[in-house]
């Protein structure tokens, strides 16, 4: 895979951009802020018209084929128009659960239905702070799942979701049908979210995997999680980059241009920067997937983002002045979104800490590796 | 394996083969003088063994290679630090311009094999104490002298000037009209009467840059490089030309691999410096950022390959990279504690943390500053306003000093 896209994925860039923009309405957006549970239908509608839901899925389950290259593009054009349903990643994870376990009956079950989006999936691997636990307090004894998952993504509106859980004292995937008693909403700064508090008692529930092949496909499923949605950062911190540009094109100050002072022109060409790193980072992991080397290229591709995404949100409000900070300008659906994508598929420092031992595991040969330790 | 992969395979093992005679343990320790001996030896024998003048006309001793065996050689080279950097400036831009404007072609092929080979090292004369990120405020000024030229005048931070054989100077040859408009470039011989060059030690104790003075220096109009008045062009096609270059996403310094090996031997409060939260966070981001420069670069590389032009992004390295750097050597110096006091002054930059500590901010402002390189990307790249320049249309002799 190379780090040059193709032309049918210059074709998928171009066209997944021009109708994310076509279809794009700040005013619903905003709407979707004050309505708790509430996520953005067309934006969802759109996505099953268009195929992105089966991009990455194999053809023998009404896929199209593709891969995280595809869907990253997909990702990217989402970011920047700040759309709304989270389940495009969401789906590609439980869907990478199911095809990375052995359960064909399940994966004929739920899999054409993943690929046509008529199912909505979420994955639930956090427990407390922490985005993947060494071992989960959430157990699964004989096919009955107990425990609680906080904050999971697209909770609200799931039919099933893959929970990190204990199995016999092992970690292990698992696959829940969702009941609604066993969701409650979790009011947030990002609404359109979904998010939920799972609460499972003695639900029944199918293993996935188990032991040292569970923790290796949480970790590969985080890590494909964690790349979609730092496409998605990059096309909402290049979005912000050109909305600053245009705002300091035309807002006068001082007789000139405000982009024509070097404190303004300075603060944007810095997001250039950190904008472009992150996007090369994001070609180059979507392009390892599979590799040994997937983890800590995934890990590369999401802090550059996280940090492109948090200072563009930040610093475009700041070029904006006063306009910048109210509700109207729409400013703040990007700035809640790097933080809510920030957190999503496991925040910063746990980010940080995972990149680190990858790359000082020749370091630690004494010690047992555990694969998803932080 | 394709072709380029084939030739940097060759490379390497070529670069191997000699890297005892020539790297970084063969210099260690050596006086200045004595190392540039033992460069001008290296550059002889990459002459030879056909390394040199890699993507240059073979009619001018090249080899009539692309850009990319040129960056894959030099990205090569880099990690085996032969003592090519006193050639770096000389081949990179005054002689390629050189070939391009030089009027006697006959001697202009004389100058170019003698370079190529290490025997002669030409300089480049731009800066000066009132014009350096603002070039076309220079004031060396040339005035027509005969049938030629008399050269008077200061230059400042010139690379290894005292050095040197020739060099390229732009100069001031009409006050009257606006400043970009009155400059004329030129070649000058650094041996002729006039010409005096003092080092200047810089803060990591190293001389490699000048001062040089220029007193009646007379020059033939020959020598012009460009119309009169046509030299601020000329300057910045000098600038341009050698738009592809070996990068380190290091910022020309250590490898963070170094960083990690010595984080694994210091404790930080009673536990390992690896399970410290701020020094692992340090590690992650440097290590994004990168990751992320290096594939910028390998895409460039890529676009080369298949004919295209790579985008702008490339010139980020410079600027991410160097400041990146001067803030990890910084860490890597707190670390050590009262241990990270020690300091040598001929360690070599690439390997050690207080040298690249003390010459990082050279690298922030030669070449172009920090500050300069954003108001490209912000002007160039985002179609942001240049900034006001009260100079700008004012003849150069009515712009208060």
């Amino acid at each position: 895979m190379s780090l040059l896209y193709d032309e049918g994925q210059q074709a998928i860039a171009s066209e997944s951009r021009r109708i994310a923009n076509a279809r794009a309405d700040k005013s619903r957006l905003l709407a979707l802020l004050e309505q708790i549970g509430a996520h953005d239908e067309p934006f969802w509608d759109m996505a099953r018209e268009q195929g992105w839901t089966a991009l990455a899925l194999p053809e023998a389950f009404g896929g199209l084929d593709l891969g995280l290259v595809e869907l990253g593009i997909v990702a990217q054009a989402s970011g920047a128009a700040t759309a709304g349903a989270p389940f495009l990643t969401t789906n590609y994870g439980a869907a990478q659960a199911l095809l990375g376990g052995d359960d064909d009956a399940l994966s004929q079950q739920w899999l054409p239905l993943l690929a046509s989006g008529e199912a909505i999936a979420a994955v639930a691997f956090a427990e407390g702070q922490s985005p993947l636990p060494d071992r989960p307090t959430t157990r699964l004894i004989g096919s009955g799942l107990s425990g609680e998952k906080p904050g999971v993504t697209a909770g609200l509106q799931a039919q099933i979701a893959v929970v990190w859980a204990l199995c016999d004292g092992e970690p292990a995937l698992v696959l829940a049908e969702l009941r609604d008693e066993q969701r409650s909403v979790v009011p947030s700064y990002d609404n359109s979210r979904g998010y939920a508090d799972l609460s499972f008692t003695a639900a029944p529930a199918t293993l996935i995997a188990k032991g040292r092949a569970a923790e290796r496909l949480a970790l590969d499923i985080l890590a494909r999680m964690a790349v979609v949605t730092a496409h998605e950062q990059t096309g909402g911190a290049e979005a912000l980059m050109y909305i600053a540009r245009d705002y300091a094109l035309t807002r006068k100050a001082f007789g000139q241009p405000i982009g024509a002072f070097q404190s303004v022109k300075h603060r944007i060409a810095e997001l250039y920067a950190l904008v472009e790193i992150a996007r090369a980072n994001c070609i180059h992991a979507a392009s390892r997937a599979g590799q040994p080397d997937f983890v800590t290229a995934a890990a590369a591709a999401r802090l550059s983002a996280t940090e492109a995404y948090d200072t563009a949100a930040r610093d475009c409000v700041q070029v904006h002045g006063g306009i910048g900070v109210t509700w109207e300008s729409g400013l703040h659906l990007h700035m809640r979104r790097a933080r809510s994508l920030a957190i999503e598929q496991g925040n910063l420092m746990w980010w940080e800490d995972r990149l680190v031992s990858e790359l000082t595991a020749h370091l630690e040969t004494g010690q047992i590796e555990t694969g998803a330790a932080a | 394996m394709t072709d380029l992969d084939a030739y940097r395979e060759t490379a390497r093992t070529w670069l191997n083969s000699v890297s005892g005679e020539f790297g970084r343990d063969a210099r260690r320790g050596l006086a200045v003088e004595d190392d540039l001996a033992l460069g001008r030896r290296y550059m002889a024998t990459r002459f030879e063994a056909g390394y040199a003048g890699i993507n240059w006309p073979v009619e001018y001793g090249g080899q009539g290679f692309g850009h990319l065996e040129k960056v894959a050689f030099d990205t090569e080279e880099m990690s085996f630090g032969m003592p090519s950097g006193y050639f770096g400036i000389s081949l990179g831009m005054p002689v390629p311009i050189l070939m391009r404007y030089g009027a006697d072609q006959a001697w202009v092929k004389e100058r170019v094999l003698a370079a190529l080979k290490g025997e002669e090292i030409w300089c480049q004369l731009f800066s000066e104490p009132a014009g350096g990120s603002d070039l076309a405020g220079l004031r060396t000024k040339a005035v027509p002298d005969g049938n030629g030229w008399s050269l008077t005048g200061q230059k400042l931070w010139t690379s290894w000037a005292q050095y040197c054989d020739y060099g390229v100077i732009v100069a001031r040859t009409d006050p009257t009209v606006a400043k970009h408009k009155g400059l004329t470039y030129f070649w000058v011989d650094m041996k002729a009467p006039g010409v005096e060059v003092r080092p200047i030690k810089l803060a990591g104790g190293d001389s490699h840059v000048n001062e040089v003075f220029f007193d009646d220096v007379k020059l033939t109009d020959a020598q012009r490089m460009s119309p009169v008045g046509g030299g601020f062009a000329v300057a910045m096609a000098t600038l341009m030309i050698e738009r592809y270059v070996a990068t380190d996403s290091g910022g020309f310094g250590p490898h963070l691999d170094l960083f990690i090996d010595l984080a694994g031997e210091i404790e930080v409060g009673g536990r390992a410096a690896l399970d410290d939260g701020r020094v692992r966070s340090a590690i992650a981001r440097n290590y994004a950022m990168r990751s992320g420069l290096e594939a910028i670069t390998r895409r460039a590389m890529l676009m080369m390959e298949a004919g295209m032009v790579p985008g702008p992004e490339g010139s980020l390295n410079k600027l991410v990279a160097v400041r990146s750097r001067q803030r990890l050597s910084e860490l890597a110096l707190d670390l050590q504690g009262n241990t990270g006091l020690a300091f040598d002054a001929h360690a070599f930059v690439k390997e050690d943390w207080a040298a690249s500590w003390i010459n990082a901010p050279t690298g922030r402002i030669a070449g172009g500053a920090d500050e300069m390189l954003l108001n490209t990307i912000a002007e160039k790249i985002l179609g942001l306003p240049q900034d006001h320049r009260p100079d700008k249309g004012v003849p150069f002799n009515e712009i208060p000093a």
